[in-house]
């Protein structure tokens, strides 16, 4: 279970620090998707990299457990050893490392961090293919630098293929809708859901509802100005598409 | 020729002064008793090939330096139209010396010369090495330099790309610690139409090292269609690394494609934080980028042999580095 308990954080700034997180609590059981829904500058972005652990944000108070593991104690890698996965809003360019280096380091820094045999270069090539069949991916894309001249929706289809690669327990979806056409969009839903699974919990960060029409949500929470002000099911995402978010945030204030 | 070799008094080295070596001391770098040395009897080396073969040729060239030397060796390669060869050239030694080196290169009509230079001297040498080369039309120069060792090295090289359709790429890698210092300094000169030149080098520095790269493209009025690029970056792995870099084109003709880039700073926090949430550790992770910030500049070399030695060489400096 994930549980997340009036989490307070600020981003520094060259200017200082400035708060963001005014005090978030949520708790997400295993096989559950939670959705977050916010305007712009509500928070959304900041909550995803407080849990990935980015060392430009720093938490003022609160706490974040994953099955009982103090998650904010721990760095970065091992987070992502403790099951806990990222996909960016805005993957990142990494010239000069070859997809397929990429994933095989990824993987063998995770299963060693684990105590798990890492695998040899044929069982990561067998395994690569398989999850790359499953999401499309050409094997072309394997030779080719991570991002680097991808399009949008091979940027983020590249995220859910590392989540498949990975096995996460907690997985965290930061606007993966954004910059995608409707082709991208039910690839890299479909690819979601089919990691769907009892044991593990999902967390999608959205500015819109259309994302939510493929992966369904179980709960769908309201974030504005660094608090969730609004919290239901997945009928609350629609009335948000109906009405605004000026109107419900007004309505709780 | 010039006469015997004399000795320089320490009166005849370039200052801060002059514009092109504003960012090297030389004379500070020098210990008096070797500035004012008397040059020692120096080797030559003199390559020459009139016909073709097979482009698979390689020379192999070892230049030594000894405690209190004073050399002035000198290089010269001449193809004739239509050959094609490898040069190797290995830097080595032991000891304070100063290897003050002058390298010819003539590369004939739809000649090829494929030049690589690894220069490992010794951590007090000093190297100044100008490279004068002269290439005539349809001919290929390219030349790639691994620079690892000395107190301090110079590298110039004044290329003249004298006809037509020629190709010239001069690229390299610097890795530098300690107090190390290496200067890079290019003048391409394009006196004829439709040639390219390229420019790549890589720098990474770590402690107080200090690297410098002064490229020029001039471009004369009679060179139309030109196509130079010229593009420097800079890893600083230490506050205290520092790296000079002055870009410059010069253009007298209208119809050319020039560009040049140069950044220097450390390594980016964004795929670092990337690499480490998917599971690699804050080391893992620097030495990977750093890695791959080096292999895509020696991607650069045409000799896979060397290539391969540049990179064990290149990967040994880092591991090492980075322990």
């Amino acid at each position: 279970m994930i549980e997340i308990k009036n989490l307070q954080a600020n981003v520094n700034t060259d200017e200082g620090p400035i708060e963001i997180l005014k005090g978030i609590s949520l708790s997400i059981q295993p096989g559950e998707v939670h959705a977050i829904m916010g305007p712009n500058g509500s928070g959304k972005s900041t909550l995803s990299y407080v849990l990935a652990g980015r060392e430009d944000y720093g938490v003022t108070g609160g706490s974040v457990s994953m099955n009982g593991e103090d998650l904010l104690a721990l760095e970065p890698e091992e987070r992502a050893a403790a099951g806990l996965f990222l996909a960016f809003q805005y993957p990142v360019e990494i010239p000069g490392v070859n997809m397929s280096t990429f994933l095989k380091t990824s993987i063998n820094s995770i299963r060693k961090q684990r105590g798990e045999d890492e695998l040899d270069a044929l069982s990561l090539l067998k395994l690569m293919k398989t999850k790359c069949k499953e999401l499309g991916i050409s094997d072309d894309m394997m030779k080719r630098a991570v991002n680097v001249g991808f399009s949008g929706g091979e940027k983020k289809r590249n995220e859910v293929l590392q989540m498949a690669l990975l096995e996460p327990k907690f997985c965290v979806l930061d606007e993966t809708d954004s910059g995608l056409d409707i082709d991208a969009l039910k690839i890299v839903a479909d690819g979601v859901n089919a990691l769907r699974d009892p044991k593990r919990s999902f967390l999608i960060i959205t500015h819109y509802q259309r994302l939510l029409d493929y992966i369904k949500p179980d709960v769908v929470h309201v974030l504005a100005g660094g608090k969730i002000v609004k919290t239901g099911g997945p009928e609350l995402a629609q009335e948000l598409e109906k009405q605004g978010y000026a109107e419900i945030i007004e309505a709780v204030a | 020729m010039s006469a015997f070799p004399v000795p320089l008094d320490g009166q005849d080295l370039p200052t801060s002064k002059q514009e092109e070596w504003k960012y090297t001391n030389l004379a500070r770098a020098l210990s008096p008793e070797l500035s004012n040395k008397r040059p020692m009897v120096s080797e030559e080396v003199f390559i020459h090939r009139s016909c073709g073969g097979n482009g698979g040729q390689v020379e192999d060239i070892l230049w030594e330096g000894f405690e209190g030397q004073h050399q002035q060796p000198r290089l010269a390669i001449i193809l004739e139209e239509g050959a094609e060869l490898t040069v190797i050239e290995r830097h080595r030694g032991a000891g304070a010396y100063w290897k003050n080196m002058v390298t010819d290169v003539t590369v004939g009509p739809n000649a090829k010369l494929h030049h690589i230079r690894i220069v490992e001297d010794s951590a007090e040498a000093v190297q100044t090495n100008m490279a004068r080369v002269t290439i005539a039309r349809d001919g290929v120069y390219d030349c790639f330099s691994m620079n690892a060792g000395g107190a301090m090295t110079r590298h110039q090289i004044h290329a003249v790309l004298r006809g037509p359709n020629i190709t010239c790429s001069l690229n390299g890698v610097n890795l530098l610690k300690g107090s190390q210092h290496a200067d890079t300094t290019i003048l391409m000169e394009h006196q004829a139409p439709h040639c390219v030149s390229n420019q790549f080098y890589r720098s990474l520095l770590d402690d107080q090292s200090r690297g410098v790269f002064q490229g020029k493209v001039h471009v004369h009025r009679e060179a139309q269609k030109t196509d130079g690029y010229q593009l420097s970056n800079a890893l600083l792995l230490s506050p205290s690394a520092e790296m000079d870099t002055k870009p410059e084109l010069e253009i007298y003709a209208d119809d050319v494609k020039c560009s040049h880039g140069a950044t220097t700073g450390p390594l980016d926090e964004e795929p670092l934080f990337c690499l480490r949430s998917r599971g690699l550790s804050a080391d893992a992770a620097r030495l990977l980028l750093i890695q791959a910030f080096v292999n895509e500049v020696l991607e650069k070399i045409p000799n896979k042999d060397a290539r391969e030695e540049v990179r064990g060489k290149a990967e040994e400096w880092l591991t090492t580095r980075l322990k």
